[in-house]
C-alpha cells in the first residue's frame, strides 16, 4: 500500500477549509483514493487551521499523525507539527521569516509573494499558486485542476485563480518520488459526514428542518437551507433549540416529515421537546453531532461522549431508537432508516455523529438511491361520515402502535397532550389508563429491536484481540487493519434497541475484548455491561479532543 | 354549527367563577360564527389553567409544554397553512417561560391567533406571582412582594412588530367573541391579551376591579397608529378594550415562503426525492 500524508496549514480565514475539499476532488479525479481531515480552533481569523489529505492507491479511511508533505502559510507550523528529516516542507520562507537552515527537513522554498507581485496578482491567490505547485509535484494533470476550479469557484474568481494555478505548475520543476497505481474512481463520491446526512435527509423526503446553529451540526442546516427551495423543504433557523425542536414537533404532528439537528449543548435544551415527542408519539429525527465538554466545551473538536446522555435524556421511561453509524455510507442509510422508524413506530429517533465523522471528507462508492424507502406507518385517511366524532388516536392498531390522524382529516379529531392521556388524547391520571398506555407504548420495543441494524464483526474471526466500538471509530480500525491482522473488531451501528442475546453471543465468541472509545468512561462498555453482564476490562480511551490516529492503534497493538 | 356543538363532553375543572369560562364561550362562539369546520381548526395550548382549553373544544388540539405553545403552533401552521391555528396560554406561560418565543412569533408575523389568559398569577401552581403582577404583590414565592416591574404585554407586542394587538376581558364575553373573530380573520400574528380574573388567587384583580376600570375603544379610534397605541398601552389604572393596533399591510411569514407559494407543505406530500444532480457535485 502506498500513502502520502499531505497537510495544508494556515491561519484561520486563509481558505484552508475550502482548499482541502477542492484539492481532494482534484486528487480523486486524478485516480487517487483520498481522505480529508480538518483541524481548526473556534476562531474566524488567526489561530492555526490545518487540512490533512491522505492520498493512497487503495481505500484510506482515517487520519495519521505523520506528515509527508507540509504546505504551510504560517510560522506556527514549526511549533505545531512534527517536522523530521523525511518531511517535505513547502513554504515562502522569506515571507514567514523562518530560518530554513534550522529546519531539519526537505525544504522547498517558494517566494510566493514575490512571484505574485511580479505577475501583478493579488495575494489572495497565494494558496492556488502553491497548490498548483503541489499538484505538479504529484504529477497531476493541469486540466483536471482547471476543471475543478471552474466548477467550485464563482466565475468572477476564475481568471485570477487560473493565472496563479498556471504559474504554480510552471515553476515546479521536480516531482515527488512515488509510484502509485491510479484507478478510475468515477463511481465514487467524496463527501463529509454532514453532507451525507443532509443528502439523505433530502432524498428521504424530509420537508421540515428547524434548529439553532451549533458546531459541528450547523453545516447540515446550511446545506438544507441552500437546497430548501429546490426540494420543497421548510428550513427554519429558530430563536433557540427549544423552539427548534418544538416547531419540528408541531410540523410533524400536522403531517410533515420533520428533523432537527444539533450538538450536545443544543440537545440539552431540546430534551424537553424529546419528552414531548415521546408522550405525544410524534415522529421526529434528532441528528446529533458530538463534540467535547459539557456546556460550551471545545466546539471544533472530537469526542464521542454523549451516548449515555442520548440514551437516557428526559424524565421517565419511553421508547426511542439510537443509530450510531460508522461512516458516510452507514450515515446516509441510517438517516433514511431512522426517519422511517420514527414514523413507523411514532417515536423519537436519533442519529449520532461526531465532529470527526461530520466534518472529515470520506470517499466511497456512490450511494444507492434505490435502496431508500419511505414508510410513514399507520396514517388515518379520514371518514366523511363521522366528521365530529372523536378519533381513537392512541388506541393500539398493531404491536403497540396506534394510528395517526393529521389535523385537517375529517373524522380524525383527537387531542394531543403532553400529559398522560386516554385513547382519544384526553388528559387522564387514572391508574388503569396510565398502565395501559405505558404497556402499549413499550410493546413497540419487541419488533423495533429487530428493525435496527445489529452489531457486526469486521476482520478475521479468530483474531487475538477484538476491539469493541461504535460510531466513527469504525473507520479508525478499518485503517489500522491494513497493517495488522492480529485484531478484529465489533462495531455497533445502532445501540438501542438491539437484539442483546445475539450481541452477547457475538461478544462471547471473541478471544480478548478491548473497548475503544473517544470518551473517558467507556460508555458503550457500560451499556454492554448493563444489557449482557459482560464487563470489558481492557479499555483504550481517548478524550483529548482528537480522533484516534492510525499510528496510535498500531502502537497500542505493540508495533 | 352551533357553539354548544363544539363542546367535547368533558366538564371543565376551572374554579367556579373563573374568567376562563368566558374565554371558552367566546372562543366556541367565534368558531361557530365564522362557520369553520372543526377538523380544520387546531387549538394549541401551553400549560396552566389556561392550557386546559384544548380539552374543551371539539376540534384538533395539541396541549403542549409550559411556555412552548407558539413554536408548536408555528410548526403546525407551516406544515399546513390552510388550517386555522389558535394558540391559548397564560401570562406565566407566554410572558414568562415563553417570552423569547413570543417576541419571535410576532417578528415572524406568522398567521396565528394567540389568546393570552392574563390573570396576573400562576393559577395552576396555586398563585405565585406572574410576570404581569404589579410591583409589591405578595405571594407564596414573593413574601416580600414582587421587586420587578410588570411586563406590559401591549407595549411589548407593539415594539416587537405584532400586526394585530387587542385587549379583551372575561367580563365582556360577547365583545371578546367579536375580537377573536377579527383576530382569526386577521392575516398575520394576532395577540389578544385577555384580562381574566382568577377568583382563587389573584384577588387584587377581581371582576369588580376591572369593571370599574375598563372602557371600549370607539369607531373614532384609529387602530393603525402606533403612537396612539403606545399611549393606550401605558394608560394608568384604565384598560381600553378592543383592537389597539392593527396593520394589514405586512405580508405573513407563510406568504413570503417560496416553498409555500402554491401548495401547503402537507399537500406537497412526503416522497423520495432524486438527489442525483446533487451527488454529481461530489464526484
Ligand atoms: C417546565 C415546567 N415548569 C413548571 C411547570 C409547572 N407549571 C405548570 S402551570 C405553571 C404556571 C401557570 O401560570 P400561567 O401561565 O399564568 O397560567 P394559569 O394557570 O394562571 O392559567 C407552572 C409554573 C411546568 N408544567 N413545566
Ligand atoms: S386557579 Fe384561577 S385561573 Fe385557575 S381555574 Fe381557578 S380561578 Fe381559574
Amino acid at each position: 500500500m502506498n500513502l502520502i500524508s499531505l497537510k495544508i496549514a494556515a491561519p484561520a480565514g486563509f481558505g484552508v477549509m475550502s482548499m482541502g475539499p477542492m484539492f481532494a476532488k482534484v486528487l480523486k479525479r486524478s485516480g487517487f483514493y483520498v481522505m480529508g481531515y480538518p483541524e481548526y480552533p473556534s476562531l474566524i481569523r488567526g489561530g492555526y487551521n490545518s487540512y490533512q489529505l491522505l492520498i493512497s492507491d487503495e481505500p484510506v479511511y482515517n487520519p495519521y499523525i505523520k506528515t509527508d508533505i507540509l504546505l504551510t502559510f504560517t510560522k506556527l507550523s514549526f511549533e505545531k507539527e512534527k517536522i523530521e528529516e523525511n518531511v517535505t516542507v513547502i513554504a515562502d520562507f522569506e515571507k514567514l521569516k523562518v530560518d530554513k537552515e534550522k529546519i531539519n527537513a526537505k525544504i522547498i522554498d517558494i517566494p510566493l509573494s514575490k512571484i505574485l507581485k511580479e505577475n501583478n496578482l493579488k495575494d489572495i491567490v497565494k494558496n492556488t499558486l502553491a497548490l498548483g505547485y503541489v499538484a505538479k509535484l504529484l504529477k497531476i494533470d493541469y486540466k483536471i485542476f482547471e476543471d475543478v476550479i471552474k466548477e467550485t469557484m464563482p466565475e468572477k474568481h476564475h481568471e485570477i485563480n487560473l493565472s496563479a494555478l498556471k504559474i504554480g505548475y510552471d515553476i515546479c520543476k521536480n516531482t515527488f518520488n512515488f509510484n502509485f497505481e491510479k484507478k478510475d474512481y468515477q463511481n465514487h463520491i467524496i463527501v463529509t459526514g454532514n453532507e451525507s446526512t443532509a443528502l439523505s435527509a433530502i432524498a428521504s423526503g424530509v420537508n421540515f428542518y428547524s434548529t439553532y446553529p451549533m458546531t459541528p451540526a450547523s453545516t447540515v442546516l446550511h446545506f438544507l437551507a441552500k437546497y430548501a427551495k429546490d426540494y420543497g423543504i421548510i428550513v427554519k433557523h429558530t430563536e433557540d433549540e427549544i423552539a427548534g425542536v418544538t416547531m419540528a414537533i408541531g410540523a410533524a404532528y400536522a403531517g410533515a416529515r420533520a428533523m432537527t439537528g444539533t450538538s450536545g449543548g443544543g440537545f440539552s435544551l431540546m430534551v424537553e421537546g424529546l419528552g414531548l415527542a415521546a408522550i405525544t408519539e410524534t415522529p421526529i429525527l434528532f441528528f446529533i453531532s458530538q463534540r467535547p465538554g459539557p456546556a460550551t466545551g471545545m466546539p471544533t473538536w472530537q469526542e464521542q461522549a454523549d451516548l449515555k446522555f442520548v440514551l437516557n435524556a428526559s424524565q421517565d421511561e419511553f421508547v426511542r431508537a439510537v443509530f450510531t453509524p460508522g461512516d458516510i455510507t452507514e450515515l446516509f442509510y441510517a438517516v433514511n432508516e431512522a426517519l422511517n422508524i420514527a414514523e413507523k413506530y411514532q417515536i423519537p429517533t436519533f442519529v449520532l455523529s461526531d465532529k470527526y465523522l461530520s466534518e472529515s471528507l470520506f470517499m466511497d462508492t456512490e450511494f444507492n438511491l434505490n435502496a431508500l424507502k419511505i414508510d410513514r406507518g399507520y396514517v388515518f385517511e379520514g371518514d366523511k361520515d363521522k366528521p365530529l366524532e372523536f378519533f381513537p388516536r392512541y388506541k393500539e392498531v398493531k404491536d403497540g402502535i396506534p394510528q395517526r390522524a393529521f389535523p385537517g382529516t375529517i373524522g380524525g379529531i383527537h387531542k394531543t397532550p403532553s400529559n398522560e392521556h386516554d385513547e382519544y388524547g384526553f388528559v387522564s391520571d387514572d391508574a388503569k389508563v396510565r398502565k395501559l398506555m405505558q404497556d402499549r407504548r413499550f410493546k413497540k420495543l419487541n419488533s423495533l429491536a429487530n428493525d435496527m441494524p445489529q452489531p457486526k464483526l469486521y476482520g478475521d474471526q479468530t483474531a487475538e484481540t477484538t476491539f469493541v466500538c461504535w460510531g466513527s471509530t469504525k473507520t479508525v480500525l478499518l485503517e489500522a487493519m491494513k497493517y495488522n491482522k492480529d485484531f478484529n473488531f465489533i462495531h455497533f451501528p445502532a445501540i438501542y434497541p438491539i437484539n442483546w442475546d445475539e450481541t452477547k453471543a457475538l461478544l462471547q465468541s471473541a478471544n480478548k475484548l478491548v473497548l475503544i472509545e473517544n470518551n473517558f468512561l467507556g460508555q458503550l462498555g457500560q451499556v454492554i455491561a448493563e444489557n449482557t453482564g459482560i464487563i470489558i476490562e481492557d479499555k483504550f480511551l481517548k478524550y483529548d479532543g482528537r480522533p484516534f490516529f492510525t499510528e496510535e492503534i498500531l502502537e497500542y497493538l505493540g508495533e | 354549527m352551533k357553539a354548544h356543538e363544539l363542546n367535547t363532553g368533558k366538564t371543565p375543572v376551572w374554579c367556579p367563577g373563573c374568567g376562563n369560562y368566558a374565554i371558552w364561550n367566546a372562543l366556541k362562539g367565534a368558531i361557530a360564527d365564522l362557520n369553520l369546520n372543526p377538523w380544520e381548526v387546531v387549538t394549541v395550548s401551553g400549560i396552566g389553567c389556561s392550557g386546559k382549553m384544548v380539552n374543551h373544544i371539539r376540534c384538533y388540539g395539541f396541549h403542549s409544554l409550559h411556555g412552548r405553545v407558539l413554536p408548536v403552533a408555528t410548526g403546525v401552521k407551516l406544515a399546513n397553512h390552510k388550517l386555522t391555528v389558535i394558540a391559548n396560554g397564560g401570562d406565566g406561560d407566554g410572558y414568562g417561560m415563553g417570552m423569547g418565543h413570543f417576541v419571535h412569533a410576532m417578528r415572524r408575523n406568522i398567521d396565528l391567533t394567540y389568546i393570552v389568559h392574563d390573570n396576573r398569577t400562576y393559577g395552576l401552581t396555586t398563585g405565585q406571582a406572574s410576570p404581569t403582577a404589579k410591583r409589591g404583590t405578595v405571594t407564596k414565592s414573593t413574601p416580600e412582594g414582587v421587586f420587578e416591574e410588570p411586563v406590559n404585554p401591549i407595549a411589548f407586542a407593539l415594539s416587537a412588530g405584532a400586526t394585530f394587538i387587542a385587549r379583551g376581558y372575561s367580563g365582556e364575553s360577547e365583545h371578546l367573541k367579536e375580537l377573536i373573530k377579527k383576530a382569526i380573520n386577521h392575516k398575520g400574528f394576532a395577540l389578544i391579551d385577555v384580562l381574566q380574573p382568577c377568583v382563587s388567587f389573584a384577588r387584587d384583580y377581581s371582576y369588580d376591579y376591572y369593571d370599574s376600570r375598563i372602557y371600549f375603544l370607539d369607531e373614532n379610534y384609529n387602530s393603525n397608529n402606533k403612537e396612539s397605541a403606545f399611549k393606550l398601552a401605558f394608560e394608568k389604572d384604565k384598560y381600553a378594550l378592543g383592537i389597539i393596533y392593527e396593520d394589514k399591510s405586512k405580508p405573513t411569514y407563510e406568504e413570503q415562503h417560496g416553498v409555500l407559494k402554491e401548495k401547503t407543505l402537507c399537500e406537497q406530500g412526503v416522497k423520495l426525492k432524486d438527489i442525483s444532480p446533487l451527488l454529481k457535485l461530489y464526484k
